[in-house]
């Protein structure tokens, strides 16, 4: 993740440059759950750690999370 | 979360804003070498693919990566490697393979010539976020005129088609010269043939490093600029028309652009300048870290002297082009006003008020 002048960024490396052709800013919410996810968590734990950190309820974080977590696994971001 | 493509200029210049309220060094330029195998009579660096006192002053492969961490350190997410041509360096790939590791947006530089299929096959491994290089025409001949090398055309075309071949991000641009003029639109058309964005830039500067230069003999003439600007068939230099726009927000400033207050550029031996066109103040990163060597440049902008009262008070100001580093390459100083540049300020505004109805 990187930084420029405090928005959050993610940038492609390596051959998914090409696929990618693009850069990603973060929100707050999708920023919290890219930290989260330098270990391994399951969706209801990065939910319950966005639900408490922005102070809305579980569901609805559920459903930000989820919608987040599948974006990046259209764009391959993520290794497991 | 929104994904938007790298060359979305807006988001672009969004971010180049916030970094630059916190003067965030974020844009970074690494010119591997001064040398070039093409031997253009424009060029504003020029300097022979086998001068050995030019070669034993770049940086090691080593030194780059040194520098490239210590700048992504401090902030850096976009580098161009540009030359001279970076290709002739034989350690290119030593340097180049570690960057595309580091999260950063890559641009690479070059006239292509020396891109063969295996070079294009090793970027695409990890390729850069766009290569671009620069069509010197759209025949042989008149390529081969401004390059002052045999065969050299073939083997752009080659290039242009490896890296096509491989998948790596490319764009085509131009360097508009009196002898390539009447090719632009056929350069533009091999652009659209081979599906790729073309752009041309026609405001030709003396050498940076004040030594002769051969550009009078090369540069359109300032009435040919302005009728060829107002034509709409090229895209003017975006650094240098970023500071057209925004010079007039400002009299006294000197640098309305980006250098310095975003971007550096780190040459061949390792000083660092505010931009491609300045050799000063010349400060050495390596020597005394990166941080400081950016608060020198930072310092040397926000301290130079405002231009000349006859600039600052000029009628023409909001359409010239002049900035620090081209008074510095065509007066020696920061300061001074341009001749070219005045006459293209003055036909800028005869042709864009008169047509508002303006002009007497």
């Amino acid at each position: 993740m990187q930084n420029v002048g405090g928005e959050s960024l993610l940038v492609p490396i390596g051959a998914r440059v090409v696929d990618v052709n693009g850069i990603i800013v973060l929100n707050d919410t999708a920023r919290c759950v890219w930290e989260l996810l330098a270990q391994e968590r399951s969706v209801d734990e990065l939910a319950s750690a966005v639900a408490e950190k922005f102070d809305v309820d579980f569901a609805n974080a559920r459903v930000d999370v989820q919608t987040f977590l599948d974006e990046i696994a259209h764009l391959q971001a993520l290794q497991s | 979360m929104t994904a938007l493509p790298t060359d979305y200029s807006s988001l672009i210049r969004e971010l180049q804003h916030r970094a630059a309220l916190i003067r965030q060094p974020v844009s970074g330029v690494f010119e591997l070498t001064e040398r070039c195998n093409l031997s253009c009579q424009m060029c504003y660096v020029r300097h022979s693919a086998r001068d050995l006192a030019q070669r034993a002053k770049e940086l090691s492969a080593a030194e780059w990566l040194r520098l490239a961490h210590d700048a992504a350190d401090n902030g850096m997410v976009f580098l161009l490697l540009t030359g001279g041509e970076v290709f002739l360096r034989p350690d290119f790939f030593e340097i180049y393979t570690p960057l595309t590791r580091m999260g950063l947006i890559l641009t690479i530089f070059t006239n292509g010539t020396l891109i063969t299929d295996k070079i294009a096959q090793r970027l695409a491994e990890a390729p850069p976020s766009l290569t671009e290089i620069t069509l010197y025409g759209a025949t042989a001949a008149t390529y081969e005129t401004v390059t002052g090398l045999a065969g050299s055309y073939a083997r752009c075309c080659a290039g242009i088609e490896a890296l096509l071949k491989h998948r790596v991000p490319l764009g085509l641009k131009t360097t508009i010269t009196r002898h390539n003029v009447g090719e632009l639109e056929a350069m533009q058309q091999m652009a659209r043939n081979w599906g790729v964005s073309f752009a041309g830039a026609w405001m030709l500067s003396k050498r940076r490093d004040g030594n002769h230069s051969e550009v009078e003999d090369c540069r359109l003439s300032a009435q040919e600029c302005v009728s060829l600007e107002a034509t709409d068939r090229i895209s003017a230099d975006e650094w240098v028309e970023t500071a057209f726009r925004d010079s007039s927000l400002n009299k006294d400033s000197n640098f309305n652009c980006q250098a310095g207050k975003t971007a550096f550029v780190i040459n061949s031996s390792g000083e660092m300048n505010p931009c491609l066109s300045l050799s000063q103040p010349a400060v050495r990163p390596l020597d005394i870290g990166f941080r400081a060597a950016w608060e020198g440049v930072q310092r040397f902008v926000g301290d130079a002297p405002p231009p000349v009262s006859t600039c600052r008070t000029c009628d023409t100001r909001s359409y010239c082009p002049r900035c620090p580093a081209w008074s510095a390459m065509e007066t020696g100083t920061l300061t001074e006003a341009a001749p070219y540049l005045c006459d293209i300020a003055r036909l800028r505004k005869e042709h864009y008020e008169g047509m508002q109805g303006l002009a007497p």
